[in-house]
């Protein structure tokens, strides 16, 4: 098995453009949840969200271009022969919706393949594109897809690209669903309410050993999925599906859970995903549960895009030692007491875990290593 | 890369069908009959009336497959996946989501219609009913030969640890405006595995050579293809 390195990355979220921001907007506590202007939120349960303000609507497109400009010009050039990975929940339902609404012809855009096409075109490369849909787990499924195809020596670099757009057709359907916190989410806070939706691009160049440059972010040294065959749109209160995938991430890796410095958790601040999260931390780790996170408090859920960015998060709290408090988490549940808070922890090892569940009952784990070990 | 293809189940605009009964190519263009509960399944099934079209052809299609194996019945929940690959996905769904959503300003949206929206969701409602816990993702990409859902499907049971592999595609009738002349709508799934299944005979083994499929010594072109080699009739 070759070693799978992150090597490049690009992100631009609520908190603001590329990943170095990210990082320092995290550690300082801040949040890019606020009242929705994009929409009419009046009919909705909620009007949060953690949306990007100034992304541009060029004329009977998408807020995605834009969205792909600002991740593609941080990236810069890679090799044209990395393979392409997507990782999109909804494409560019923007478009779709605004069809509907104006009674037009359903657009071609309302498909994957042209946005692939894009996708590809933008980042000059020769493979058209996959993309993955596993609903909240799409870019887990597809970095851990990246780099399989590089352990296995099928590919020398993966381009993950994964992004979703805050759209009413998506937020309608959470409020729909009461998934939606009408306050600021909280994750893992015994008080939450639900989840707040975000926006978000980001892509993450995997490579082998060759191909990694000098400076790469962190190894993907394991990763794993597996279903929970419980509900749809529940996930499993034991948390078995998640526990499946992470023993099948650590294995991976070569590593016992001890060795596990944190945990950067899907934590979307519903009720149930976050109690079936702790449910199953506390069944791998036990007393030894190691400090663990979640950002979808300052960054909403940003569903195909969340585990690229959490990957990325990933990378800097390894190099770093640390990771960045859970904004909202004042009141944690019993389980994760004393490992999860809104303060910065500091964390010692090697490796961290990072997770995501989504509708369909998928769940999904990796295991980065610092780079530097 | 190597798996027994052991079932084969379908719903097309050939009708609801699995291999070991077969007796003509299962993937054609046509007229696709969305399948009621009964056509499916001989007992009760409070989920089914809920779910989308979308869904109704990709879980009959795998619940075929997986009678057609002698697979269908389960104690134990077992480490097997589910790879589809779809051109269109979910998109009737949306538009149906669309109209409730429209209609009074987000007032009427359908919550249940929403959590089809996601063309994954039928993964998880094969996955509840059949006891699936392997990896489970809906691939869309340009996919001439269908056969992308496959490859990944023997990569996926060379490099993890699953037992088997539902490997198919799925695709309602898209909207005229943006139907294609290669259009096979419906669904089909192969059931991939390690070994063979007692009591049935397997069609035969598949292999992954680079980008080649290899069904029992002879290079596959298309699904079409390996599906008739597989049901011994014309392709």
């Amino acid at each position: 098995m070759k070693k799978v390195l992150i090597s490049k990355v690009g992100c631009e979220t609520a908190l603001g453009s590329g990943p170095e921001k990210l990082w320092l907007e995290l550690l300082a506590g801040r949040s890019g949840i606020k009242p929705l202007t994009r929409f009419s939120c009046e009919n909705y349960v909620s009007n949060l969200a953690a949306g990007i303000d100034d992304l541009a609507i060029p004329a009977g497109s998408s807020r995605h271009d834009d969205l792909l400009d600002r991740v593609a010009d941080q990236v810069g050039p890679i090799p044209a022969d990395s393979r392409l990975l997507v990782a999109s929940t909804k494409g560019e339902i923007d478009r779709l919706q605004t069809a509907c609404r104006h009674d037009e012809p359903v657009p071609a855009s309302a498909l994957f393949e042209p946005l692939l096409a894009k996708i590809s075109r933008r980042f000059d490369l020769i493979d058209h594109g996959t993309n993955i849909n596993a609903a909240c787990a799409s870019s887990t499924i597809a970095i851990a897809r990246g780099a399989a195809m590089i352990a296995h020596g099928q590919a020398e670099s993966v381009l993950v690209y994964a992004a979703d757009l805050l759209s009413e057709f998506v937020f309608s359907g959470f409020s729909a669903l009461q998934a939606l916190s009408p306050t600021p989410a909280r994750p893992f806070d015994a008080q939450r309410q639900g989840l707040n939706l975000g926006e978000a691009g980001a892509a993450l160049l995997l490579t082998n050993e060759k191909r990694a440059g000098d400076s790469p972010l962190a190894q993907v040294a394991g990763w794993g999925a597996a279903n929970d065959a419980h509900h749809v749109t529940a996930p499993a209160r034991d948390g078995s599906g998640l526990i499946l995938a992470c023993r099948e991430a650590m294995q991976r890796a070569g590593i016992d859970p001890d060795q596990v410095a944190a945990i950067n958790a899907h934590g979307t601040g519903t009720p149930y995903n976050d109690a079936m999260e702790l449910t199953a931390f506390d069944s791998l780790f036990g007393k030894k549960m190691p400090p663990l996170h979640g950002v979808k408090g300052s960054l909403g859920h940003t569903l195909g895009a969340a585990a690229a960015l959490e990957t990325i998060v990933g990378g800097f709290a390894l190099t770093a030692k640390k990771i960045p408090g859970t904004v909202g988490c004042t009141d944690p549940e019993e389980v994760g007491m004393g490992r999860i808070g809104t303060a910065t922890q500091s964390i010692d090892g090697d490796y961290l875990l990072t997770t995501n569940s989504g509708f369909g009952g998928i769940n999904g784990a990796l295991v980065l290593q610092g780079a530097a070990s | 890369m190597k798996a027994l293809i052991n079932g084969i189940g379908w719903i097309t605009p050939a009708g609801f069908g699995q291999g070991h009964a077969a007796n003509g190519q299962p993937l054609l263009a046509g007229e696709l009959e969305i399948p009621t509960r009964k056509q499916i399944f001989a007992g009760i099934d409070r989920r089914f009336g809920r779910l989308d079209d979308f869904s109704r052809i990709g879980l009959g299609a795998a619940t075929f497959c997986l009678r057609d194996a002698g697979a269908e019945e389960w104690s134990e929940k077992r480490r097997v996946g589910i790879v589809a690959a779809s051109r269109y996905g979910c998109l009737r769904t949306d538009l149906d989501y669309l109209e409730t959503m429209l209609s009074e300003q987000g007032k009427l949206a359908s919550p249940n219609i929403f959590a089809y929206t996601l063309p994954n969701c039928f993964l998880g409602e094969a996955a509840l009913r059949f006891g699936l816990t392997g990896n489970s993702m809906i691939i869309n990409r340009h996919d001439p030969d269908r056969v992308t859902a496959i490859r990944i499907a023997l990569e996926e049971l060379s490099w993890t640890d699953q037992a088997g592999i539902l490997a198919g595609i799925v695709d309602l009738t898209p909207p005229p405006e943006l139907a294609a002349d290669d259009d096979l709508p419906g669904s089909l799934f192969l059931l991939l595995e390690r070994g063979p299944r007692p009591r049935i005979e397997p069609y035969g083994e598949l292999v992954l050579q680079g980008d080649q499929l290899i069904f029992n010594g002879k290079e596959m072109s298309d699904l079409k293809e390996l599906v008739a080699s597989c049901l011994r009739i014309e392709s």
